[in-house]
């Protein structure tokens, strides 16, 4: 019972890690309406700034999300101006899958023309160093992670749901045309949503620098778990997300410890496929189908 | 995403096709004879590179490009036939019949794996691609027994032609080369016939194909063995040349996406565009490697990237788009669209053909969508040679009628019955089932397929009677040239007006030779002449023997073409018969001007 308690809190744990990951991804898809492939990459860019910043300036790496956020912030607007924007009007989805797809596989190489291949470890401070709960234990940096994850989602709510720009921003994802009559500066809204996407996994580089090694590719060992956070909790959903995260972390988890540490994949991604088959929709989304005209 | 294809050309433009083949030959040509000019190993091995990247690139462009199903994942096929030729080698069986095997199973595993997956679209499937191959790539790390885990398989080194692995380099160069001509060759095929016009049809718009009695998950499923089958086959060969393999590398995304990736920027949907792709690509990668070494790690990847990146936003439909731009503007077109004015239908027969006996019975058709019950107990028939009007305000479920009675929306209760013919009488089920009887169909919303040309836009109709190219060709020459569309056969179907693509949506289901035809508002938003003229065509359709049921709100057009009227409000029938009865029933005046018109009247 001690073991699975140990499991089942360790779940959770990985959940808070895949959720602020997570985050920014869904919130991207479910406005801007676009997967973006790199934002694995953009994880890892975050990482190394905050290697960077660690091991050049002495700063402690929490601190560092000060300068990380804003340097996220400004690349993931730049992404959206510059090269999803021109390609929002093409009809043909396969155009946006490779734009990412491209801006991944070029960050992830010149990580590797810059760094190499090596892993760089920042400087961890303490926090990988456990405290006891009762029988359980944590890493005091998972505890922070998992904390940080759960006010980001609840404050991205209150940010959509009570400010200006949020109403404006769902305003946006809800129906573009429509948004557009009110007065709403669509393109703009985009920019602003896809920076806040990116700033978000800045925050989550800043805070998992410190307890996991940073490689060219430690982008996309993430993001495949947060695409499958993102479908399971359904898409654009924030809430969804970090339930789904909650849900995947478990099953990371426990299928690590009673299947085998190496298959732990397989039980992810077989959920994963599961869900992208049975309900397309997510497991909280809603299905949206307006139109019985065509089928 | 423009799929250019290779037939479509007039005969006027057999010069640039011409040219077009003479380059092709050169460019094959040098690929071969270049490496063994210049005899250097390092620029033999750089060669049987690019063959191979243009053999999975072109494989992969079956399923990516033609059914624009975009695999991210097809390391999966490759890595199969690397194990599987690999194992079998190992027990003693050559490698070219091993080659055989692995694509067996690679075809076997592509079907079982993408069934499930055709539900979703675009970023889903290419994620469960992904998911899936990461799934292979595990599975191989963990079955260790099988596979050798991390540390991957070695090949016995047996020399000579039977075990695929030599000393020198030419004969690698020569198999690739092969095997490259081989899935080029196919790749052609199936986009020259019928197979590939299903393909992009599927790809362009689902429902119109299904509407044109296409099976589309069968012919996708086909796409997907026929590429994952190639693909292994491949893998085989590389994993010979290569003589060592490993879960990472083979089951690996970064392969998949350079697959992926060469198709884009060579011209995604084009046969040969791949090709274009590995060949200007490859060199980048293996030059890097060879001559920078270490330093360069991460170099040709970047550069990869940045490119894709700029094919994206300047030219998305890869240098093929280019090359087509090119040659387009100096090819002389058939002839200037607007100068020949649409003359629609032979001149028709006087007097009305008699009316035979049924040949549609719907009875009590039902529907609802959640609470909200669109049709109930909807009943008429359809008589031989008639033409039955559809009309309703808006929301009284004319369209959900003709879904029903076309397979697209299954009924809550009640039955369509359709006589074919033999006379017999039938209840087909899936638009297919309802194509092959002889219903065809148009949409409300014009479904054309847009990146296809007009003329391939009616082939595909026509394929449902003709399944040789030639023929379907032919006929859809005939139907464009009734339906006043020869003019545009070559251009794009997105480049046409409203009224022309109303009229293509009507050609394509003629090209069907349909025995009942169901047309949803083929008049709404055009104009008074094109509207005379499409009077002029449904009544030359009928007098060929086609059943027509027509959905219309242009009053005088419906009045003076049906036979009956038929008037639906609410889901329910609330008046039929001949037009100048209907105009006159009370409730039809009710439920189209309201009951206060009727009180101001009395």
């Amino acid at each position: 019972m001690e073991t699975f308690l140990q499991v089942a809190v360790n779940g959770l744990m990985l959940g808070g890690l895949f959720a602020i990951v997570a985050v920014g991804l869904t919130l991207i898809f479910g406005i801007v309406k676009v997967i973006n492939f790199a934002h694995g990459e953009f994880l890892m860019v975050g990482m190394y700034a905050t290697f960077l910043l660690t091991t050049g300036l002495g700063m402690h790496p929490y601190v560092t999300a000060a300068a990380v956020v804003p340097i996220l912030f400004v690349i993931g607007a730049l992404t959206q101006r510059f090269i999803i924007q021109p390609l929002l009007a093409a009809h043909d989805e396969h155009i946006q899958i490779f734009a990412t797809v491209g801006i991944s596989t070029a960050l992830i190489n010149l990580a590797l023309l810059l760094f190499g291949a090596d892993i760089m470890s920042t400087p961890s401070y303490g926090l990988r160093s456990s405290i006891e709960i009762g029988s359980v234990r944590i890493l005091t940096g998972q505890a922070v992670i998992f904390v940080a994850a759960s006010v980001l989602v609840f404050g991205l709510h209150l940010f959509m749901s009570r400010t200006l720009w949020g109403r404006a921003i769902r305003a946006v994802a809800q129906n573009r045309a429509a948004a557009q009559l009110m007065g709403i500066n669509v393109d703009r809204v985009y920019v602003l949503t896809f920076g806040i996407g990116a700033a978000c996994v800045g925050l989550a580089a800043s805070l998992v620098a410190p307890l996991y090694p940073t490689s060219p590719t430690t982008g996309t060992y993430f993001v495949l778990t947060a695409f499958v956070v993102v479908v399971l909790g359904g898409l654009g959903s924030l809430g969804g997300a970090f339930v789904g995260a909650m849900v995947i972390g478990l099953i990371d988890s426990l299928a690590g410890f009673y299947i085998g540490s190496d298959l732990r994949e397989v039980a992810v991604f077989a959920v994963f496929l599961l869900i992208l088959i049975l309900k397309p929709s997510g497991l909280f989304g809603k299905q949206l189908n307006l139109s019985h005209v065509s089928p | 995403m423009t799929a250019a294809s290779p037939l479509s050309l007039s005969r006027r433009q057999g010069l640039a096709v011409r040219q077009g083949a003479i380059a092709l030959i050169i460019l094959l040509g040098l690929v071969l004879v270049l490496p063994v000019m210049i005899g250097d190993a390092f620029v033999y091995h750089v060669f049987v590179t690019i063959c191979i990247f243009a053999a999975l690139s072109t494989a992969w462009n079956i399923v990516g490009g033609y059914a624009g199903q975009l695999s991210l994942g097809h390391g999966i096929f490759y890595g199969i036939g690397a194990y599987v030729g690999m194992m079998l080698m190992n027990v003693g069986v050559t490698p070219w019949l091993g080659m055989f095997a692995s694509a067996a199973i690679a075809a076997l595993v592509a079907m079982v794996i993408s069934y499930p997956c055709f539900r979703l679209r675009g970023p889903f499937f290419a994620l469960a691609t992904i998911a899936l191959l990461e799934v292979f790539r595990v599975l191989a790390l963990h079955f260790r027994d099988i596979t050798g885990g991390a540390t991957g398989m070695m090949v016995p080194l047996n020399i000579g032609w039977e075990w695929m692995i030599f000393r020198e380099r030419l004969p690698s160069l020569l198999i690739a080369f092969g095997l490259m001509l081989v899935t080029l060759a196919v790749a052609w095929a199936v986009r020259s016939r019928r197979f590939g016009f299903y393909l992009v049809a599927t790809r362009e718009r689902e429902s119109a194909a299904r509407a044109a009695g296409v099976d589309t998950v069968r012919v996708r499923l086909m796409a997907v063995a026929v590429s994952a089958a190639l693909t292994a086959m491949v893998g085989t060969f590389h994993a010979m040349y290569l003589t060592f393999i490993e879960p990472e590398s083979v089951f690996s995304l970064t392969l998949s996406i350079q697959i992926a990736m060469f198709a884009l920027i060579g011209g995604i949907g084009t046969v040969f565009g791949p090709l274009l792709g590995a060949v200007l690509l490859v060199p980048i990668t293996e030059l890097a490697r060879g001559w920078l070494g270490a330093e360069a790690i991460g170099l040709h990847g970047f550069v990869y990237g940045a490119v894709l990146v700029g094919v994206v936003l300047f030219m998305p439909n890869g240098i093929s788009g280019l090359l087509d731009r090119f040659f387009k503007t100096r090819a002389p077109a058939r002839t200037a669209p607007g100068e020949v004015a649409a003359v629609a239908a032979a001149p028709r027969a006087s007097g009305n053909p008699q009316i035979g006996e049924d040949v549609l019975r719907v009875s009590g058709l039902q529907k609802s969508f959640g609470g909200l019950r669109v049709t109930r107990d909807v009943s008429f028939t359809l008589r031989e040679g008639e033409i039955l009007g559809l009309i309703g305000p808006n929301g009284a479920g004319k369209t959900t009628v003709f879904n029903m009675i076309s397979g697209f929306l299954e009924q809550d209760a009640g039955t369509v019955e359709v006589r074919s013919t033999d006379g017999s009488w039938r209840t087909p089920v899936t638009p297919g089932d309802f194509a092959a009887i002889g219903v065809g169909r148009t949409f409300q919303i014009v479904q054309p397929f847009a990146a296809m040309t007009v003329e391939e836009n009616i082939m595909v109709g026509a394929f449902h009677r003709h399944a040789d190219v030639h023929e379907a060709r032919d006929h859809a020459r005939r139907t464009a040239e009734r339906m006043g569309l020869a003019a545009y056969l070559d251009m794009e179907a997105r480049s046409l007006t409203i009224g022309g693509l109303k009229r293509l949506e009507v050609a394509r289901v003629m090209a069907m030779e349909p025995r009942i035809l169901l047309l949803d508002e083929v008049m709404a938003g055009i104009n008074q002449t094109d509207v005379r003229r499409a009077v002029d065509l449904m009544l030359s359709i009928r007098d060929g023997g086609v059943s027509i049921i027509a959905i219309e709100h242009v009053m005088q057009a419906v009045m003076s073409l049906s036979d009956r009227v038929l008037v639906l409000n609410s889901g329910e029938i609330i008046a039929k018969g001949s037009p100048g009865e209907v105009v006159r029933d009370q409730t039809v005046i009710e439920a189209y001007l309201g009951k206060e018109y009727i009180d101001a009247q009395t």
